[in-house]
């Protein structure tokens, strides 16, 4: 937690924790907030414009629209927390044993993850979703079980970069046991660069998450969800073409809040896979938008010693 | 070239006599890199479509129950069952799933009856379509944005490129499409916003009717693209060689695409062989969105109605496109950067 203390000190960071903490009270207690309910239907005030009792105006169906956002709130972020914590419980320890646990285990989850990152985000959670029933778990179990790939590797390449460390071969060679080691060696170490990749995969899961439910995959359709607003405003965009706005805004501030935060982590602490192993990995910049798998948690990891010819 | 420069070729020598080692040599190191590549794709491969295959044992709908309807019988449901050959163990199943499937069987769809594989070789072009322009056009735009920044680091051109490129990394494709409607649809009725004709019937059309689409598609990976370009081009320009080619008088503009972009167009290989799965992805909601008669809406389409031999299809052909992909990358990559030749060699 010393990483986010000392990332706080950047006003990007203070300013992009604390939009994130303003989504997430929403986000609990959007029920209370919402000023009408978000499913009641008024057919005589459809596609209204923002004005009075409404102030983002109503829908296809006279809902009324600020009601449907904060409801909706709830629904897209959860989904996106469940996402990333499925993908941390998976990916961590199976990174760091990848590097404990020898050669054997290295190779098979090392296949298993290339495998995961070869499957389409996308469509593979759209046939999870319709071969398994189309609830919101699965989705997003499944989102959390492909993003596990890039904890595994961030893990794995960090860790690698440390059991290489002269300190750690000391402890080893003074007999200090595997657990122990990564107790109190490597565990430390880790953690920041574990916490600016949960905070660009949280972008990505967001935006998975919202691409899923404008799909229509994961929602049930009288719930409101950020991606589902678009996706029904679109009918109606000549008479209301400026509705999506208001929704696109919310996902990119706050895949944006949490990219930065990432940054602000990453500049702060210093400690990113490709500054400890010294390699120069492929675009260490922001999470990216189809989000799923932002580039720099592959770079630093192909460059592990077992790998050779993969292009991942 | 390089390899001529390797000891282990005999230098002086009538020029058919160098010309054989060469060729062998380039054969052998074809051989063991397609090899390294082939250990690598192979088992990837058959986890993900035993992962693919396997989802559908998972699943409760019982297709005989669900083709029947309320009156069969448990006899019919068995009988169907054998018909389906689901009676089998999963791993007999698979195995038949993926031979058929290499012989181009991937079953018939449980509602329509219809092969699966006429189905995606009637949608599969609009995919391959869209990507292979919204590619295009990642390349281009990218490439040129990211060359510009590169040879004047911290102009306000580069400082333009940067900003861009963070922001379009954080705005989702369907986002941009969505604007791209509402600018060119909607407020300026200048392209449709939905539809699809195929490029042998009428290539303007075509074109009009992807423009949208692929742009949309493709802004993250330009942005990608350009990002990693420009880092890895600003890093070559400042090696020995590029100062070396200088000195010896070539022209600025040899220098940069001849010796510098070779070098540095590695990474941003890379970037586009791991970009492809998301890229396909990206594909699935862009279609949606644009009304695309694609392989996405094929998809979801099956998706809402459990049909498992048509989603375990369209996932088994997007994960052969994205393993191809990786292969050709890895191949272009020996191809452009000696050392990862004389590595694999």
């Amino acid at each position: 937690m010393t990483a986010l203390r000392r990332a706080l000190q950047l006003r990007s960071a203070r300013i992009s924790l604390g939009l994130l903490v303003l989504v997430l009270l929403v986000g609990i207690f959007g029920g209370w907030l919402a000023p009408q309910d978000p499913l009641a239907q008024n057919t005589a005030a459809i596609l209204q414009g923002p004005g009075s009792g409404q102030w983002l105006g109503t829908d296809y169906l006279g809902r009324d629209v600020l009601s449907r956002l904060i409801d909706g709130t709830g629904r897209s972020v959860f989904g996106a927390l469940e996402a990333v914590g499925v993908a941390m419980l998976l990916g961590i320890p199976a990174g760091l044993a990848s590097v404990v646990f020898g050669r054997v285990f290295e190779w098979v989850t090392l296949r298993f993850v290339d495998s995961l990152m070869t499957l389409p985000f996308i469509i593979f959670a759209v046939a999870v979703a319709g071969i398994l029933g189309n609830g919101p778990n699965q989705a997003m179990l499944t989102i959390g079980v492909l993003l596990s790939a890039l904890f595994y590797r961030i893990t794995r390449a960090a860790t690698l970069g440390l059991t290489s460390a002269q300190y750690v071969e000391m402890a080893e060679l003074l007999g200090a046991s595997k657990n122990w080691v990564i107790r109190v060696h490597v565990w430390n170490k880790v953690l920041p660069t574990i916490a600016v990749t949960t905070a660009n995969c949280l972008a990505a899961a967001l935006l998975a998450v919202s691409s899923l439910t404008f799909l229509g995959i994961g929602v049930q359709p009288p719930v409101s969800t950020w991606g589902g607003m678009l996706a029904s405003d679109l009918n109606f965009l000549s008479q209301r073409p400026w509705a999506p706005v208001i929704p696109s805004l919310m996902i990119i501030l706050t895949v944006a809040a949490c990219n930065a935060l990432a940054d602000a982590i990453r500049d702060t602490t210093g400690v990113s896979p490709t500054a400890r192993t010294g390699i120069t990995g492929p675009a260490a910049g922001a999470g990216s938008a189809q989000g799923i798998g932002p580039a720099q948690g592959i770079g630093p990891a192909q460059a592990g010693p077992a790998q050779g010819a993969s292009a991942r | 070239m390089v390899a001529l420069l390797e000891p282990a070729v005999p230098l002086a020598g009538p020029a058919e006599a160098v010309a054989r080692p060469v060729a062998l040599q380039w054969a052998v190191r074809f051989g063991t890199g397609l090899g390294r590549a082939l250990a690598i794709v192979v088992p990837v491969g058959l986890v993900s479509t035993f992962v693919t295959f396997a989802l559908g044992s998972f699943s409760n709908s019982n297709p005989a129950a669900a083709v029947l309807g309320d009156l069969a019988t448990p006899a019919d449901i068995a009988r169907m069952n054998h018909q389906f050959g689901l009676d089998q163990p999963l791993l007999v199943q698979y195995w038949q799933w993926i031979t058929a499937a290499l012989h181009g069987d991937l079953g018939t769809s449980w509602f329509t009856t219809i092969p699966v594989a006429d189905s995606i070789k009637q949608t599969l072009p609009v995919d391959l379509s869209l990507t292979a322009l919204a590619m295009l056009i990642a390349l281009l735009l990218g490439g040129a944005a990211g060359i510009a920044a590169a040879l004047r680091p911290g102009s306000r051109f580069d400082r333009a490129v940067t900003a861009l490129c963070a922001i379009a990394s954080t705005v989702p494709a369907f986002v941009i499409g969505i604007g791209l409607i509402i600018v060119f649809s909607v407020l300026l009725p200048v392209l449709p916003s939905g539809g699809y004709v195929p490029f042998t019937e009428n290539p303007v059309q075509w074109l009009r009717f992807l423009i949208l689409p692929a742009l949309a598609l493709s802004l993250d990976l330009t942005a990608d693209i350009a990002r990693q370009l420009r880092n890895s081009l600003v890093g070559t320009l400042r090696e020995n060689f590029v100062t070396g080619a200088e000195v010896r008088g070539l022209s600025r503009r040899r220098v940069v695409f001849r010796h510098a972009l070779r070098n540095a167009a590695g990474p941003t290989l890379t970037v586009l062989g791991v970009r492809v799965p998301q890229l396909i992805g990206g594909a699935v909601i862009t279609e949606t969105l644009f009304n695309l008669p694609g392989m996405s809406k094929l998809t979801l389409d099956a998706a809402a109605q459990q049909d498992i031999p048509v989603i375990q299809g369209t996932l088994l052909v997007a994960i052969t496109i994205v393993l191809l992909a990786n292969v050709l990358v890895n191949g272009m990559l020996v191809r452009l950067r000696p050392q990862a030749r004389r590595r694999s060699g």
